[in-house]
C-alpha cells in the first residue's frame, strides 16, 4: 500500500492533478479492479509513443517523458495489486502463473521497469534516439501478457 | 434406436464409400518451372506450418527459430477426441522428405496422403485448396531447405465413426473448394493479394468463421467470428460488422499484424498469438493487402450460438 500511495503521489506531482484525482479513486477499489485500471493507463501513455514510432504523429520530447513516467510509476505500483484471494473475479484477466510462478512475473516486471528507466534517463531529443529506448520497453508488453494475462471475454 | 441409428451409420458409410472417392490432381497440371523457396517461406508464415507442426519445447509452443523444426507432436484436444500433428521436417522416413510435388500438392489442396487416404479437416487443406500451385510448389522448396527432425509423432486418438477416414470423403465433396470465397479483388491486384493470403494460406477462416453440425464453415458467415473450438469464448468477427475494428484503419490492421498491438495498445491473445508472430514476418505490402481485403469484404454478423 505504501508504494500505490507513493504511486499517487508520484503521479500527482509528474502529471497533474487531475491524474492524481483519478488514481486517488483508482485506490478505493478492489486489487482487481486498481491493476486493470493501471494498465489502462499505461496503454494510454503508449498511444502517443506508439504514434510517434510509426510516424503518426511529430515527435515530441516532452510527451515522451511524460509516458515514460507513467509505466515507470505504474510498474512500481503493478506488483503490489496481486495479493492472495484476488487471482479471480471482477473479470480480471491476471493468470493463474503470476501466482504460482510469481518470480518469473516479478522478473517480467523489474525488466519493464528497468528498459523505461533507461528510456527515462537517457533523455532523448530525437526520434532517433527515442526508437531503440522506447522499442526496447515496449518488447517487456506482448511478453508479459503473453505469460501473465489471459483472455476472458 | 441405437440399432436403428447404427444402421443408419453403416448405410450412411457405405454410400460414402460410393461416392467419396477423392478427385486428384494430375502431375501433368503442376506448372514447369523452377520453384523459389525464397518466395515458399512467405508461404511458410502465411499458411503457419510452424504452428501447428513445430515440435513443442519443454511443452510449451516453440518460439522464435524452433518454429522451423517441424518434427510434430502437438496435440488439438477436439469434440472428435485428440489429434497430433505429424512431422513434416525434411527427414526422409519420419518425415515427408521423400515426397515428389504431386504428393505434396494433394496433400496440401485435396487433403490426400501419398497412399490415397483422407486427411482430417484439422489439417487446413480445405483453405490451402484456394492457393495458387505455383505457391504450394514454391513452399515445398522452401519445406526442403529446413533441417530434417527424426521421430514420429504418436497416433490420433479418436472416437468412432470419426476415426474412420473413409468417411471424410463426403465430407469433402460438401466442402472442399477451390473458388473464391469472396469475389473482392479481381481488378485490384492488392485485394486479390489479400484474399488469396485471407481464404488461402493464412486459413483465417478456419477459427473466424463459425462451423456447421458436420464441422464445415458456414460460408454465408464468412469471418463473422465462431466460438472458439479448444475453449473458452469466443473468437472475434473480423469484417466491418465488428464493433471494434470499425474503429481500426487499414493502418492500424497491419501495424496489429505487424506489432501485436491493437490501437489501445493491448495486445492480441489466446491463439492469435501465433498467428500474428507468422504474419509479423511478411512484407509490409502483404499485411497491407490483408488489411484491405478484410476492410473490403461484406460485414457479417453471425448467429450467437
Ligand atoms: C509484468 C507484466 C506486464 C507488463 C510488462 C505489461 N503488462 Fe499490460 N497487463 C498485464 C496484466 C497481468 C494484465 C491484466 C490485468 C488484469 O486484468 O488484472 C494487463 C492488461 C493490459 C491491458 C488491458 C487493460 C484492460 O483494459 O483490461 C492493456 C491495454 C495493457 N496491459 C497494456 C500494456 C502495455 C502497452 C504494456 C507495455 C508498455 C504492458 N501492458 C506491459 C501485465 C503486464
Ligand atoms: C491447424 C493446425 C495445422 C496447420 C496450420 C497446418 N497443419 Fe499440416 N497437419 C495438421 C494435422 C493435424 C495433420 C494430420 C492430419 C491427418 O492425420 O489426417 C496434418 C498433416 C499434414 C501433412 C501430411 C503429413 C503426413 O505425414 O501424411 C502435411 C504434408 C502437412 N500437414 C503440411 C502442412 C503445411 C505445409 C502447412 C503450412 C502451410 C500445414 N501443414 C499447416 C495440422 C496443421
Ligand atoms: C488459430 C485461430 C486463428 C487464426 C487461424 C486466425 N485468428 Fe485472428 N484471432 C484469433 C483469436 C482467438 C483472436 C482474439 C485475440 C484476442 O482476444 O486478443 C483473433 C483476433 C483477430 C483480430 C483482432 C480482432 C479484434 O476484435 O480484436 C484480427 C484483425 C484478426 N484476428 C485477423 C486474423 C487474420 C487476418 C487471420 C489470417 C491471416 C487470422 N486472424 C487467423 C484466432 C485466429
Amino acid at each position: 500500500m505504501k508504494k500505490f500511495l507513493r504511486f499517487t503521489l508520484n503521479l500527482g506531482a509528474s502529471l497533474g492533478a487531475s491524474l492524481c484525482v483519478a488514481a486517488v479513486a483508482v485506490a478505493e477499489h478492489s486489487p482487481q479492479h486498481q491493476r486493470h485500471e493501471l494498465m489502462e493507463a499505461v496503454g494510454d501513455a503508449a498511444k502517443p509513443l506508439g504514434g510517434m514510432l510509426r510516424g503518426k504523429m511529430s515527435f515530441d520530447a516532452d510527451v515522451v517523458m511524460k509516458s515514460l513516467m507513467t509505466w515507470q510509476v505504474s510498474a512500481e505500483a503493478f506488483g503490489d495489486l496481486f495479493p492472495e484471494g484476488s487471482e479471480s473475479g471482477e473479470g480480471t484477466e491476471a493468470a493463474p502463473e503470476i501466482w504460482t510462478d510469481r518470480a518469473g512475473f516479478d522478473a517480467a516486471l523489474a525488466k519493464f521497469l528497468e528498459d523505461t528507466n533507461t528510456a527515462i534517463a537517457a533523455k532523448p531529443q530525437t526520434l532517433e534516439a527515442a526508437q531503440p529506448l522506447i522499442g526496447a520497453a515496449f518488447k517487456n508488453c506482448k511478453g508479459c501478457h503473453d505469460k501473465y494475462r489471459i483472455e476472458d471475454e | 434406436m441405437l440399432r436403428l441409428l447404427l444402421l443408419a451409420a453403416l448405410v450412411l458409410a457405405a454410400v460414402g464409400w460410393l461416392l467419396s472417392a477423392p478427385a486428384l490432381i494430375a502431375s501433368e497440371e503442376l506448372p514447369a518451372r523452377q520453384a523459389d523457396s525464397a518466395a515458399g517461406e512467405r508461404i511458410f508464415w502465411a499458411g503457419g506450418c510452424g504452428s501447428c507442426h513445430a515440435s513443442p519445447v519443454d511443452g510449451e509452443r516453440a518460439q522464435g527459430d524452433d518454429r522451423l523444426l517441424l518434427g510434430g507432436g502437438q496435440e488439438f484436444h477436439t469434440p472428435y477426441g485428440v489429434f497430433r500433428a505429424p512431422n513434416i521436417s525434411s527427414d526422409p522416413t519420419d518425415g515427408i522428405g521423400g515426397w515428389t510435388d504431386i504428393e505434396f500438392v494433394n496433400a496440401m489442396q485435396r487433403g490426400v496422403s501419398p497412399d490415397g487416404e483422407h486427411y482430417y479437416p484439422v489439417f487446413p487443406f480445405a483453405s490451402y485448396a484456394r492457393m495458387p500451385v505455383s505457391d504450394v510448389l514454391d513452399l515445398k522448396a522452401f519445406l526442403d531447405t529446413l533441417p530434417a527432425v527424426a521421430g514420429r509423432a504418436g497416433d490420433h486418438e479418436l472416437t468412432f465413426p470419426w476415426s474412420v477416414r473413409r468417411g471424410i470423403g463426403l465430407w469433402k465433396r460438401r466442402y472442399l473448394s477451390s473458388d473464391p470465397v469472396v469475389a473482392v479483388g479481381s481488378d485490384d491486384p492488392a485485394l486479390e493479394r489479400g484474399r488469396l493470403l485471407v481464404e488461402g494460406a493464412g486459413h483465417c477462416g478456419e477459427c473466424h468463421t463459425p462451423r456447421d453440425k458436420l464441422g464445415g464453415l458456414q460460408k454465408q458467415y464468412w469471418l463473422a467470428g465462431a466460438p472458439d473450438l479448444e475453449g473458452k469464448g469466443r473468437i472475434p468477427n473480423i469484417t466491418p460488422a465488428s464493433d471494434t475494428l470499425s474503429d481500426w484503419s487499414i493502418d492500424d490492421l497491419a501495424y496489429y499484424f505487424e506489432s501485436g498491438f491493437t490501437p489501445d495498445f493491448d495486445t492480441a491473445g489466446g491463439t492469435m498469438v501465433a498467428v500474428q508472430e507468422n504474419l509479423a514476418q511478411l512484407e509490409p505490402a502483404d499485411r497491407e493487402a490483408i488489411a484491405a481485403y478484410l476492410k473490403a469484404i461484406p460485414a457479417q454478423t453471425a448467429p450467437d450460438r
